[in-house]
């Protein structure tokens, strides 16, 4: 065995293909993509142009990039107040975590590209769901390390906001395996086939799943923790640099892991494709199907930006509490009903 | 006795209904808006704004009208305008010269304000619509009296296109050509 054949079993062991290089490079270039096309949308209904003189060609897209560059080259200031070790470690771990579910997300049906070994699979929706619960601790880690007022309010409002999203994004995310009776995503893609689509079966749960999704990466209606004219940039005020990158990266990267978990769970996953065997077929397009679809989800939510206003943080409490966790609870139910009447 | 307070009543809140039509009213204009942006920025150095006559824009002396009265210099707010010595062949005998005063200025402290315009009470100065030059270094902003009278090359017109911001009824700004298309 070669030193090459070496590195390519190593490159295509599955966990390290989808959680580093599917998982960390794709969800770069879709957070990138994510952040253009916010700010493109956001001109193009404010009638400007946005990012532009960069490629013209390209709409600007190469803006992003310099963007990225300048990140990853600047110098990252720690101020000497800061508590050192949570100050740095904060975002590192935030962003791991934010790309860990990759790891247990399978991306088509066919049991030779699954990321985890099928007996593991069997509680995939609920290891993704709980991994996706861990990153906002370290946000509230990395505002109270930052040792600033701006930091320490804007990582109190992200702890109110976790309050009020989490329950609303595990249960409506629980709807379809509700209504499957397994808790395996391969299942409940399998279960929806090609019409049976859970944004068809359940818009109720769909519609808070958006919600929940949108205030947990502080999209536009609830862009509450970091928001520009109250909190300077809320938890990440102090930050600089690769720091900065990885915390605003987190964001995007969650969205677009609840894209992912959104797209399985009620857009139908890899139909109207049925995976088949070998690469190709077992598993290139159907994760292209996936991934578009979660894309479109991420774009959307992006989109909102450019139509709403901020949210005060006592009304985005409110909704969620009074408006958006009944609509999840009759969301429970009506998957409980569609159980009960055997539509699977 | 303390006047009356007049309480007024609140705005009654919309209900679910009136909140689920609201926010999907605001997602149409939204999508409307994406659709069909019409745009009103200037792409600045493919289209430029022209402006009208009068604006104030770069100052130009015509030398034969100057009566050197110094009101320009005397009234420049920021000490832009300064007057200076030139000799000049005498009115009566061509043979002689005398000393006549002109203004020159600095663009580098200029404001355009215009009051030097304003002043002259013979309309030796006069603006022209465009102040959008770049120079490559600061003393080309001192302008001695032969510059002064000449107007300055304006390169964004060679390379761009002239577009006007009108009024429209249901866009509110819209970017039209400012002039029709030769040829």
């Amino acid at each position: 065995m070669s030193v090459l054949d070496t590195v390519a079993s190593l490159i295509f062991y599955p966990p390290i293909w989808q959680l580093l290089i599917l998982g960390f490079g794709g969800a770069l270039v879709v957070a990138m993509v994510a952040v253009w096309f916010e700010r493109k949308a956001a001109a193009r209904v404010q009638r400007r142009i946005g990012p532009y003189w960069a490629s013209p060609r390209l709409g600007g897209l190469m803006h992003l990039m310099a963007d990225m560059l300048r990140y990853a080259f600047q110098q990252v200031v720690i101020p000497r107040t800061v508590d050192f070790w949570p100050f740095i470690a904060a975002p590192i771990f935030g962003m791991a975590l934010s790309i860990l579910p990759f790891a247990v997300t399978p991306l088509t049906s066919n049991p030779n590209f699954w990321p985890l070994p099928p007996a593991l699979m069997e509680y995939s929706l609920l290891v993704a769901l709980a991994i996706t619960t861990l990153p906002p601790i370290f946000i509230i880690v990395s505002g109270w390390a930052a040792n600033n007022p701006f930091t320490i309010i804007g990582g109190v409002r992200e702890a109110f906001i976790i309050l009020s999203y989490e329950l609303i994004a595990i249960l409506s995310l629980f709807a379809p395996a509700v209504a499957v009776g397994s808790l395996n995503i391969v299942d409940i893609v399998q279960a929806q086939g090609l019409v049976k689509w859970f944004i068809v079966l359940n818009p109720l749960a769909f519609l808070a799943a958006i919600l929940a999704v949108a205030m947990s990466t502080s999209a536009f209606p609830f862009e509450i923790p970091e928001s520009e004219p109250e909190v300077v940039a809320g938890p990440f005020t102090e930050y600089s640099g690769i720091l900065y990158a990885l915390n605003m990266g987190g964001a995007y990267m969650r969205r677009f892991v609840f894209g992912l978990l959104i797209s399985l769970m009620f857009l139908g996953g890899w139909y109207p494709i049925v995976p088949g065997e070998g690469f190709i077929l077992g598993y290139a397009l159907p994760s292209l199907v996936v991934v578009v679809k979660a894309v479109v989800v991420v774009l959307a939510i992006s989109f909102l930006r450019a139509i709403y206003g901020r949210y005060r943080l006592d009304q985005a409490l409110d909704m969620a509490w009074r408006l958006v966790l009944p609509l999840t609870l009759a969301g429970i139910l009506l998957a409980l009903v569609e159980a009960y009447l055997g539509i699977f | 006795m303390p006047p009356k307070v007049a309480v007024k009543p609140l705005p009654k809140r919309g209900g679910l209904l009136a909140g689920v039509s609201d926010n999907l009213a605001a997602l149409m204009i939204g999508i409307k808006y994406f659709l069909n942006p019409k745009r009103f920025s200037i792409y600045y150095p493919k289209e430029y704004p022209e402006l009208r006559k009068g604006y104030r824009g770069f100052i130009i002396l015509n030398k034969q009208k100057c009566i050197s009265c110094a009101a320009c210099a005397r009234i420049c707010p920021s000490a832009a305008m300064k007057m200076i010595r030139v000799p000049v062949p005498h009115p009566k005998e061509p043979e002689k010269t005398v000393m006549k005063q002109f203004p020159v200025i600095n663009y580098q402290r200029c404001i355009f304000c215009g009051y030097c315009v304003d002043i002259c009470p013979t309309e030796a100065l006069y603006h022209v619509n465009y102040h959008d030059i770049v120079y490559e270094n600061l003393a080309e902003m001192f302008w001695d009296l032969d510059t002064f009278q000449k107007e300055p090359e304006y390169p964004t017109a060679e390379e761009g296109i002239p577009v006007r911001l009108m009024i429209h009824e249901e866009y509110g700004l819209l970017k039209v050509p400012a002039r029709e298309k030769q040829g």
